[in-house]
């Protein structure tokens, strides 16, 4: 009989645990709020890796478990934002600028940048670029259908862009 | 085609944490895992471990009523249970808890000689999550500082006198070591039976258990108090329960099981250990575990 496989996870904390906390500090910036996902990615991994069908415990996968922890975290906080979106998002038309932008972004801006954007475009850009998911997965941590998800992304581009090119402008 | 949000795209590098966090988090899963809590929320709060300990102080304040807010603000204390109140409208008793120990205190009764010091007197060591922040806060609400809050051999503290005339050592809160398993200890067992159903049900109306499933058919992880273990259920194993034992050095200890008529298995190597199947002198299956490296 092969051990509770929560023992594993135990055994595998040592080595995990930077990933998975380092995993979430480059995409949240935050140190305290990094630490609380950290937390809630290891104990709710624990209830996970229990079912049935669940996949072994590895890294990788508790890294999977962060992102979700993560799009849930950024789906909280978009609720809360929604209020300030409505006047926000009235000032960034899809039309503001156009789509293929062939700028060399600068890492550090760009990063910046990111992390100043509502929670709605942090998610869908963190995930869709920053961890390199295809639309559909995006759609799936951020619970709206791919056509939605595009749209989003459409829009988080165009937000995107345009308070890199201001910080550019207020930079140079 | 590549498109500038490429640019974008981060490998996840590694990034130790806080040690205090680390280890903490550590106690944590490990008594999640241990005590097969269900904890798919984390959001409850953590049931207090306070109880009357070898020594429990007994202040004597000069406002009970606002000694008691300043303590559950500054220290996070928590109210134990409704304070007694006097005839007379004093508190004749009150008790807080504080981290896993209780403090009791009372209104002065100088008639019996309970009263405040008014200068000097004894100090109480207390442990907050965060001494910077504990004694920030009780300045704002009118303590006096003794001594201002740093690093010493003994760890980050400092002092204050309150204004209900008690000194405190306030103590920055430092991991506590986690115990080690030693040569010998039985760390988690395995209970091997024909058929899976009936001992579920058996154990689950005798010991109230409770079964979550396994990584394979018929295996069965035990969610109850105690030793973590698992059931198998099946047949062409040995019938009954199997015991898994820490040793400090596998390969010895699987030299000592040969030299003293016992069968020793192949080693496997997992992610929480090293582990070999083994049986005894007398036929009975047991198994070794070995800690991984680099946790000691």
């Amino acid at each position: 009989m092969r051990p509770d496989p929560a023992f594993a996870l135990l055994g595998l904390y040592e080595t995990a645990l930077p990933e998975v906390y380092g995993y979430l500090l480059s995409r949240c910036g935050d140190r305290t709020l990094a630490e609380e996902l950290t937390s809630e990615t290891f104990l709710g991994a624990v209830a996970a890796c229990r079912k049935e069908y669940a996949p072994p415990v590895s890294t990788g996968w508790l890294i999977g478990v962060a992102r979700h922890k993560l799009a849930d975290h950024w789906r909280r906080k978009e609720r809360e934002e929604r209020g300030l979106r409505l006047v926000a998002d009235s000032t960034v038309s899809d039309q503001d600028v156009v789509d293929p932008w062939d700028e060399r972004l600068d890492a550090l801006r760009a990063r910046q940048v990111l992390e100043s954007l509502g929670s709605h475009h942090r998610a869908a850009l963190t995930l869709r670029y920053v961890d390199g998911l295809g639309v559909p997965e995006v759609a799936g941590h951020l619970g709206r259908s791919v056509h939605a998800t595009e749209a989003l992304l459409v829009r988080a581009r165009a937000a995107f862009r345009r308070a890199y090119e201001e910080k550019e402008g207020r930079d140079a | 085609m590549p498109e500038p949000f490429d640019a974008l795209r981060r490998p996840s590098e590694r990034v130790g944490p806080d040690p205090d966090f680390a280890a903490e988090l550590r106690d944590n899963l490990r008594r999640v895992i241990l005590n097969g809590a269900d904890m798919t929320t984390t959001s409850e709060a953590p049931a207090s471990t306070a109880e009357l300990r070898s020594l429990t102080p007994y202040l004597a304040v000069s406002d009970a009523r606002a000694a008691l807010d300043f303590y559950v603000e500054v220290f996070g204390a928590v109210r134990r249970g409704e304070p007694i109140l006097m005839d007379d409208g004093r508190i004749g008793h009150a008790e807080l808890a504080i981290g896993d120990a209780v403090l009791m205190l009372a209104e002065e009764y100088p008639e019996i000689g309970h009263v405040a010091p008014q200068a000097g007197g004894a100090s109480v060591r207390v442990e907050v999550p965060d001494a910077d922040v504990s004694v920030a806060r009780a300045l704002e609400l009118g303590a006096t500082l003794i001594r201002a809050v740093s690093d010493s051999s003994y760890g980050r503290g400092g002092s204050f006198r309150d204004p209900f005339g008690q000194r405190w050592l306030v103590s920055q809160a430092s991991p506590k070591p986690e115990p080690q398993p030693k040569q010998g200890e039985s760390m988690y067992f395995t209970f091997q039976v024909p058929d899976a159903e009936p001992a579920k049900t058996f154990y689950g109306a005798v010991l109230g258990w409770q079964f979550s499933p396994g990584s394979t058919e018929g295996a069965w992880g035990i969610e109850g108090h105690g030793r973590p273990g698992g059931l198998w259920g099946g047949p062409g194993r040995q019938v009954g329960w199997k015991l898994m034992f820490a040793v400090d050095d596998l390969d010895a200890a699987l030299t000592r099981v040969g030299e003293q008529g016992g069968q020793a298995g192949e080693v496997e190597n997992h992610p929480y250990g090293l582990t070999a199947d083994c049986t005894d002198n007398q036929g009975i299956e047991f198994w070794l575990w070995q800690q991984p490296a680099g946790r000691e």
